[in-house]
This record gives C-alpha cells, structure tokens and sequence, in this order.
C-alpha cells in the first residue's frame, strides 16, 4: 500500500512537473465566451493579481449545495482604470456577476461584469474599446527634430491597446476576430492572408480547437507582431548613444527586445542563432523607423490567432507617431516556405499616459496556485 | 530498485517531457524516430530527418554512410496523409522503399506518422516520432 501511495505521489508530481504553466491561456481556449451565466452570492476569496485578478464567489446550485466559483477580471491596472480599487471589494460582500463559464466542468469564469448586490454599484464592465481616453497633442520629439517613440521629456506612460486584435492582411472591410483572434467565420480564413496550402490546414486547425495549443500557454514569448498585442501594453526606450531601441514588454514574461540602429548587417541565415524576437536592425526614414527583422525560430506564433511560419520569415515593420496618442504599427510579412507571397497588415495603438507598465509573470499562474 | 530511486526517475521522465520544445512551423520539418516491421517482434530502427524548402518536402532516411535521400515527402493537408518513394541499398544491391501513412496529434512536439512501409519484397507497418 505504502509503495502505491509513494508511487502515486510520484506520478502525481510529475505530471504537475510536466504541466505548462498558463498563465497566459487565450480565453477562448479555457472559456465559453458564447454563454453567459448569472453568478450570486458571498465572495469568499479575491485574488488582486496580475495578469489578472480572481474574485471567489460561493453560490448555491440546484441541490442547494454550496459551490465554489472563480471569477477572472481583468487586471488590476484595468480595474483601476475603471475606478474599482483594490478596497472597493471585501469578503462578504454580496455580488453579482455576469460571465462566461469554462469550457468543461471547471468552476470558473470570466467575468463581464460584477455588481454589489446591496448598492448597486457597477464595480467592473467588460469592454473592447480602449480605456483611456485619446491623448491630444502633436508627437513628442528630440532635440534633433527626430520623433520620440517614448514619452515626452519629464513624463511617463507607455503604449497600451492596439486597434486590432490578431494580424491580418489590410482589407478594406476587416476580418472580424474575437479578442483572441478566433475567426467569427472560419470562411475568412483566405482574408487573413496568402496561405501556402499547409499552412491555411494549421491554422484552421488552431482556429477549431480554439488555440488550446498556443505556445503562450506554455510562457513562450510573444515574438514578432504580437508583442505589440498584449493586453499589458510595451514602451520603447531610445538610446540613442548607444545607437540602439528598446522595446519593453509588459506581456510575455516582461521581455525585451533589442533594435539596432547602428547600420550592422543582418547576420546570414546560415549562420544566425534563431531566436523568439529575431534579430531587428532599423532606419529612420523620415518619421517613420523601419526595423528589418530575420532569425525567427518556429517556437511560436507571431500573431493572436495562429498564423504559421518558417524559419524563413522575415519582418519589415514600420513604426510611426502622427500624433502623441498614436502610434501606427505595419508590418510585412515574408515567408515564401509559408505564404504565396509578402502581405502587410498592421494597427494603431493608443497612448497611455502617467502610467508604468504592470509586470505579468507566466509564474503569476492563477489556474494552478488561484483555482481549486 | 528502490522505491526512492523509482519515484526520482519518474521525476525526471516528468521533467524531461516538460522542457520538450515545440516546433510550430511546417507539421513535418524536423527529425523523427522510430521503427517498421512485418511484426511487432521484428523491427528496425528508422531516423528520419525531413525539412521544406517551401516547395517540397524533402528527406533522408537514416542519415550518416547508410543515408537514403527521399527526394519529395508528399502531403496531403486534407486529410494529413504523407507519402514517399526511396531506392536504398543493402546486401544485394538496390532496394526499393514505399511507405504511406497518417500524421497524428500535429499540435504536438511529438507527433507522429504511423502507415505502412514496403522495404523490397517486405512489408510491415511503420512509425515515427518527432523528436
């Protein structure tokens, strides 16, 4: 019996071991979002966390037992910005919350909107549009007349939402795609961009099982466009006497990535270590900087969404800032092994100002250490 | 074996499936392992590297001084059947390899193709594991 016992522990162990965290699961994959369930009851529990805060919410079901309920905000960032502070909510408080179940039999949902039973009080909408309002003014610029891609001098902020929520080739009516980037119609799949035939059968194959793939689930970075679509925004940091950009992630395990402005050649794809963020050189051209970009690895997918690609991919973006709230994002896109020929697609993203970036940690896992 | 020494193996057998890197660019690129046979008691172990060049599927079979180049691996994303021709040699000379098969689970690390493989007058079933 002891060595059953000893052998289930390991077992047990191990597979907890072998499981990828998910801190940064898409919703689709681990949500319902088509159904909507009413949830009361006590919250028991809140969890104020990043990437996003858990409230516990003990309800009754139609035996009249007591079930447990975890509910996904959004991150406190966010709440904040809605005005619900971290005191606003205490345990005991009555709630009730409007949310997308888990897909299964999991206790768990997504919250759209949470009310305080006793006032009334709206403590949390969810919404797609931006939640900062535009910020006005004409873009930031150095000394030297060039456009600051940070913020202006003496001030903070960082770039939050984007206009878009996965990459897709520009159209002039947009493929429609969720928050994830699930297609609303799988027969837009040749609108999103010029598949080579194996490519177009992985991605519907991603989109049909709902991304429960994404290597994100498993805290691998988000290299390429999709850095610049994660929900907890980026900043650059311009060195110019270093002849190199940062750009700060708040996504994807706070990474970094590297820009080089010092002219240096690209490394020749024999020889290049392939990396998640590639190797980015850029140019000013004007107002615009144009980063090339090679040396991909095929480790993960550089758009919410799935789009494949090759080692062979390569990047053209070019980043502009017509205004201080604005910044224009296009991207071209180039792998021959994976689509028929180069497309480009891109988005805006809005300014965020007098706010640092939040960290989010794949190690923040709220599915293993927040839900029972 | 002791019961400690058992459940710290199964710790690592754990952990190494844990750190396994996906590959999420073309389904087939990459090495793969395996082996075919006319039985489950007879078989011979097969590596396989297959790379696409954006064109073809290529690969060799058991690379090293017995390589068999496979000039063009053939997929059919409809279904996720491959398929592939080889003249290899052995003792006698010339022979020729055929095989057909399914890829499986190709969200997977490791995936795998499993069908049926003619070696000269044999034939068996085969499968392969991406590595």
């Amino acid at each position: 019996m002891r060595r059953l016992s000893l052998l289930a522990c390991g077992v047990a162990f191990g597979v907890l071991l072998s499981t990828p965290l998910s801190a940064q699961r898409p919703a689709s994959a681990v949500y319902d979002t088509e159904r909507v369930v009413q949830l009361e009851g006590p919250v028991t529990r809140i969890e104020w966390a990043t990437p996003n805060a858990f409230i516990f919410v003990d309800t009754r079901d139609a035996a009249g037992l007591v079930v447990n309920w975890a509910i996904q905000a959004a991150s406190p960032m966010e709440l904040a910005r809605d005005g619900w502070k971290r005191s606003a909510l205490q345990v005991g408080n009555i709630v009730v919350v409007e949310a997308s179940p888990a897909l299964g039999t999991s206790r768990k949902a997504l919250a759209r909107s949470v009310v305080l039973k006793a006032s009334g009080k709206r403590l949390f909408t969810a919404r797609d549009a931006p939640r900062t309002a535009a910020s006005a003014g004409p873009a930031p610029r150095w000394p030297d007349g060039r456009v600051r891609l940070g913020a202006p001098p003496g001030q903070k902020g960082h770039w939050g939402g984007a206009s878009a929520k996965a990459l897709a080739e520009n159209r002039s009516t947009p493929v429609r795609v969720n928050d994830d980037g699930l297609l609303m119609n799988l027969a837009d799949a040749d609108r999103v961009a010029p598949f080579q035939p194996w490519a177009k059968a992985v991605y519907l194959h991603r989109q049909r099982t709902r991304l429960k793939d994404d290597p994100l689930v498993g805290c691998m970075p988000p290299g390429g466009p999709r850095q610049f679509l994660m929900p907890n925004g980026f900043q650059f940091v311009e060195q110019p006497q270093l002849r190199r950009i940062l750009v700060l992630l708040g996504g994807g395990n706070r990474n970094w990535r590297v820009i080089h402005t010092d002219g240096r050649p690209q490394e020749p794809a024999a020889e290049a270590v392939l990396t998640f963020y590639g190797t980015s050189v850029g140019r000013w051209e004007k107002d615009t900087l144009v980063v090339e970009s090679t040396g991909y690895n095929e480790r993960f997918w550089f758009t919410n969404g799935g789009l494949p690609h090759t080692e062979a991919l390569r990047l053209v973006e070019r980043f502009s800032r017509p205004s201080l709230g604005t910044l224009r994002y296009e991207v071209t896109v180039d792998d021959p092994r994976t689509y028929t020929r180069p497309w480009t697609g891109g988005w805006t993203v809005q300014w965020v100002p007098n706010e640092d970036i939040q960290e989010s940690f794949c190690e923040d896992n709220p599915e293993l250490t927040f839900v029972r | 074996m002791s019961k400690g020494l058992f459940v710290l193996v199964l710790l690592v057998v754990s952990l190494n499936a844990s750190v396994a890197p996906a590959q999420e660019g073309h389904p087939l690129t990459g090495t793969w392992s395996g082996d075919w046979g006319p039985s489950a008691t007879s078989r011979t172990h097969i590596t396989m590297v297959m790379a696409w060049d954006g064109k073809t599927v290529s690969g060799t079979i058991n690379p090293g001084p017995d390589a068999v180049p496979v000039p063009a691996i053939l997929l059919d994303v409809a279904n996720w059947t491959i398929r592939f021709e080889a003249t290899g040699k052995n003792s006698s000379g010339a022979v020729s390899i055929a095989a057909e098969g399914k890829l499986d689970d190709i969200a997977s690390a490791h995936r795998t193709i499993s069908g049926t493989w003619r070696q000269g007058a044999a034939k068996g079933d085969f499968k392969l594991t991406r590595d």
